[in-house]
């Protein structure tokens, strides 16, 4: 019962002495990253690809690729959560890509995990009422905004394929897309200025 | 273009989703490291961290996580606690059963424990080949020089995976999908370069669910290969293929 409690402190207070330990290559920081962010990472994959095993293997994968990069995370401000999330939705989308023969490289989603831009995320993000707001937002969301959503997110279809895949002319999906942000963007309080 | 008109497309470029020029524009940005853009796409990688939250709550096995430490090198001392636990176990049922039952001194008894002896210490030497084997496997999975190639992406079948190639560590192929072989026969993995002729990396059979992990250790030249083939041949093996490759994945030289 306290476990959940115990887990979200932990993730609260913060990831800087774990993202300090595993650029010293210390296999325990690895472990404590793993039991820390794990279970939403297979969550994560195992949505987007849909079968286990695949899963697990694309799960190792993305703990082996932070491993191998986490030297360019800033220790004080870098935050190891959002960006090991980043890289399993990316891997997954990847595989997800290639396996489908979609002409869509790996580069898309390669350029939007570089370890510079997790630096100043808000702290204990996983931990915070916004994945409660997230979820709500999305719940608000009507069918189509949130299939578009979900084509965009779970299955890296660009706009286009998105509108291929729905049947619907390109503009309505695209109407459908940008309301759905804005109902994100409102919910999370960040100033929309267009 | 300006920040102003970019801003719509922030998560969308978070998503790896942006179309061009958006996309070209906005890294742009980023590189010049804007202080307009950097943060509205760090809000909307945030966004989209969330998002992923959202998914229903799944566990994975809980072999995963030795998996992923047995590939940063960590595994290896539980692997040897793990054998020496397997051979101690044995020990300990042997002695158990020869107290028990004191009166088991005929030779056909003795020969029974001898052989589940044997087999114990036979299962503890496979156990040790599979980690080697695995340690091979993962350290080449885990070179940050190491270089991947796909094949059958496109078909679901007949077969279907992936090819590492560590320049120092050798070649590691996954694949899935794979027919059980005709008797007598077995799969060859060939290194073919880009000039010459293809060159034996070793032989290997598939699991009945038709996956298999082939490891073929030592240096490999990525920037003279031009891809990793499989054919089947003969258990002896062959120093040329003789049939045409089930698997040719070819190899590119940009990095994974």
């Amino acid at each position: 019962m306290l476990l959940p409690l115990f887990l979200a402190l932990r993730a609260i207070s913060g990831d800087g002495d774990l993202i300090e330990r595993l650029q010293k290559r210390d296999p325990q920081a690895l472990a404590e990253l793993y039991d820390r962010y794990g279970r939403q990472v297979f969550s994560i994959i195992f949505r987007v690809v849909r079968d286990s095993a695949i899963a697990e293997d694309l799960v190792q994968e993305t703990f082996l690729r932070v491993w191998n990069r986490v030297q360019g995370l800033d220790a004080e401000r870098g935050s190891v959560g959002a960006w090991l999330l980043t890289v399993a939705r990316n891997r997954a989308i990847d595989y997800l890509r290639s396996t489908a023969g979609r002409e869509r490289n790996s580069l898309d989603v390669e350029e939007t995990t570089h370890p510079a831009l997790f630096c100043d995320m808000e702290q204990g993000l996983l931990a915070s009422d916004k994945t409660r707001r997230v979820k709500a937002a999305m719940e608000k969301l009507t069918a189509n905004q949130r299939t578009a959503m979900q084509l965009a997110y779970f299955e890296g279809l660009s706009q286009t394929e998105m509108a291929e895949r729905m049947g619907q002319p390109l503009g309505t999906v695209k109407t459908w897309v940008r309301t759905a942000l804005k109902s994100l963007r409102d919910e999370l309080g960040v100033a929309v200025t267009s | 273009m300006n920040c102003h008109e970019l801003q719509d497309h922030y998560e969308l470029y978070a998503l790896g989703l942006a179309e061009e020029p958006e996309r070209s524009e906005i890294r742009a940005h980023l590189n010049r490291k804007c202080e307009v853009c950097m943060p509205g796409v760090k809000r909307a990688l945030e966004a989209a961290v969330l998002v992923g939250t959202t998914v229903p709550d799944a566990a994975p096995s809980r072999k995963l996580r030795g998996r992923i430490l047995a590939s940063v090198g960590a595994e290896p001392r539980r692997a040897v606690w793990s054998t020496l636990w397997a051979a101690a176990t044995a020990l300990l049922i042997l002695l158990a059963v020869l107290f028990a039952r004191r009166d088991w001194a005929d030779r056909r008894d003795m020969a029974q424990f001898t052989r589940a002896f044997n087999d114990a210490a036979e299962d503890a030497r496979v156990q040790r080949a599979e980690v080697a084997r695995l340690t091979e496997a993962f350290t080449i999975l885990n070179g940050p020089d190491t270089k991947e190639a796909v094949f059958g992406g496109a078909r679901p079948r007949p077969a279907r995976g992936k090819v590492f190639l560590n320049p120092s560590q050798g070649v590691l192929l996954i694949a899935s999908n794979l027919p059980q072989t005709p008797a007598g026969k077995l799969y060859e993995m060939w290194v073919i370069p880009k000039a010459g002729k293809p060159v034996a990396a070793g032989m290997f059979q598939s699991n009945t669910d038709g996956s298999a992990m082939h490891v073929r250790p030592g240096t490999v030249d990525i920037q003279a290969t031009g891809a990793i083939a499989v054919t089947v041949e003969d258990q002896a093996g062959a120093d040329q293929p003789t049939t045409t490759p089930l698997i040719m994945a070819p190899v590119e030289a940009s990095p994974r």
